[in-house]
């Protein structure tokens, strides 16, 4: 446990306590003895338009980045839950994007998304739906959307995996008894099977709650921007810290209730 | 699920259909890299996404050559399984104390491991660069392989502490009864009966570093180590204009990841569930 506890130390408890010192002075990377500046740094950050335009995009983004996949990925699971062959191979196809290196999958997706070549552009036009095409990434207004795309896509198959396995334990004689009853596709799902794996899907909405790629991606850019980019150490630093105070709680939050439902989910 | 064979047959063709589609649609990302990764340069230039239009591994060769991506994959193999072994050593050890020798400090000790689960990574990057720059750990194997463990640790810790504590109290008490010293309880009696546990964050923990993008970009300034995923990135930025050679890199730098996870499927997707639902 010693050796743990000592990185634990020096790689984490020590920076945190160095960026709680970070954001009363205004450090440039150089100076050892850097001036006092007090609470500056929190002041500038409520006053900058950058930050409150960044938090913006980072509510839509938890939003859309939660929604999403949660809907598309139960959509998956149960056109796969009644197959009794193949599921191994769509398991594999849908969660394959899960595992694969971000970057990577960003220079792909910028591909489909290039304005005159790419995939997505041209199958618009051959739906005729020409008139929407667009450079996605590079026009303001669709890029958010654009990334989230990618994100949802990254994230579809850990719903939609975890989902199957609780449908595995949904209790097939009752569906069967509603159908018997006359009750449709849509009754079945809405009073039969989804009161049956509620604490799974919470659980995972609230695993991928905060977006697929973690919930202040858009914030966090903007930190990294100032400190590394613009060389605003302390202002970077402060912006991050305010990022984890807002999300830390929700966070808490978020865990409890999952502990709370996974040991439903899986005593069920 | 009770109608005729008859019945069941082509409702379920419907289903197989659909989900081919989408499957395909899912993995269409992946098609394009290697159909772009595989042309000529001359077809890369007119024609870069059009599907298998002409064969080639010129790209694969600027790649692995000019684009230096031989030497990331060393790099990346020298920043992951280092990181990883100690992760796995040090969690292991860690959740197994936590979770079964009572000792001085015990809760404080836990919430401090486990506050790394809380908070993100990013909140304490910035100090971090400047204090492996003062301890002169930027820039080399050893500190970076250090961060990158760092960062898995907490995860690591409470995912096997979890399985140690599932285990039954009467184990260590009968080894004890037979004269058992701590050692041998723990490697003779618990490690073996967590061994799946072990294997799934082996898997879960190597993914995690080998797909680390912002450690390496911090604290690997130069070249020297740099690994597959900010090589890749930094190709990028150095010429966005060669789509082929760009395509053959990516395709290295996704390569190991989908061998190990079409080989390790199963364990895989266990290891990210049981991660999931256990964190």
């Amino acid at each position: 446990v010693t050796p743990l506890l000592l990185m634990v130390v020096v790689f984490l408890l020590f920076p945190m306590l160095n960026a709680l010192y970070y954001v009363f002075v205004e450090f440039d990377g150089l100076d050892p003895s850097p001036p006092w500046v007090g609470l500056s740094n929190f002041k500038e950050l409520v006053a900058d338009p950058d930050v409150w335009a960044a938090l913006k995009n980072n509510l839509i983004w938890i939003a859309v980045g939660t929604i999403s996949p949660l809907v598309l990925g139960l959509g998956l699971a149960l056109l796969v839950w009644p197959l009794e062959r193949g599921s191994v191979w769509y398991r594999m196809a849908f969660f394959l994007p899960y595992v694969l290196p971000p970057v990577a999958i960003g220079v792909v997706w910028s591909w489909i998304y290039e304005p005159s070549r790419g995939w997505l552009n041209r199958a618009l036009e051959a739906v005729g739906l020409g008139s929407v095409t667009t450079g996605w990434l590079g026009n303001p207004s669709t890029a958010l959307y654009a990334v989230l795309g990618t994100a949802i896509w990254a994230a579809m198959g850990f719903v939609f995996v975890i989902i199957l396995a609780a449908l595995r334990n949904v209790n097939a004689d009752l569906v069967d008894a509603a159908r018997l009853d006359g009750a449709n596709a849509g009754q079945r799902l809405r009073y039969v099977i989804l009161p049956q794996i509620m604490p799974v899907f919470l659980m995972v909405a609230t695993l991928t709650g905060g977006g697929p790629a973690g919930a202040t991606d858009v914030l966090g850019t903007y930190a990294y921007k100032s400190a590394f980019q613009l060389n605003r150490i302390s202002y970077g630093t402060t912006l991050a810290l305010v990022i984890t105070v807002m999300a830390v709680p929700v966070a808490i939050g978020m865990n409890r209730l999952q502990r709370k439902l996974s040991l439903q989910g899986m005593g069920a | 699920m009770r109608q005729g064979q008859a019945a069941r047959r082509p409702r379920h063709a419907g289903r197989h259909v659909l989900l081919v589609a989408i499957s395909l649609l899912v993995l269409f990302p992946l098609v394009l890299t290697v159909s772009t990764a595989f042309k000529t340069s001359e077809d890369v230039k007119v024609n870069p996404f059009g599907l298998f239009s002409s064969f080639s591994t010129e790209n694969l060769v600027t790649a692995w050559t000019v684009g230096e991506f031989g030497k990331y994959v060393l790099n990346s193999i020298l920043l992951t399984v280092p990181s990883t072994a100690l992760v796995i050593v040090l969690s292991t050890m860690g959740g197994y104390a936590f979770a079964r020798l009572p000792f001085p400090g015990r809760g404080i000790a836990f919430y401090l491991v486990i506050l790394g689960l809380l908070v993100p990574f990013f909140t304490y990057m910035i100090p971090l660069y400047f204090q492996l720059r003062s301890m002169r750990l930027l820039d080399t194997l050893l500190g970076v392989n250090l961060v990158l463990a760092s960062t898995e640790l907490a995860f690591g810790t409470f995912f096997m502490r979890a399985f140690f504590l599932d285990l039954p109290n009467e184990l260590d008490q009968s080894a004890r009864i037979d004269g058992a010293s701590e050692l041998q309880i723990f490697l003779r009696v618990m490690l073996p009966l967590v061994l799946p546990g072990v294997g799934a964050l082996t898997v879960f923990t190597f993914l995690q570093n080998w797909n680390n993008f912002l450690v390496p970009l911090l604290y690997l300034p130069t070249a020297q180590y740099r690994p597959l995923t900010t090589g890749l990135y930094l190709f990028l930025g150095g010429r966005s204009v060669d789509i082929g050679p760009l395509a053959a890199g990516t395709l290295i730098t996704i390569l190991p990841v989908m061998v190990l996870y079409v080989a390790l499927q199963k364990h895989v997707t266990q290891g990210f569930i049981s991660g999931a639902v256990k964190g």
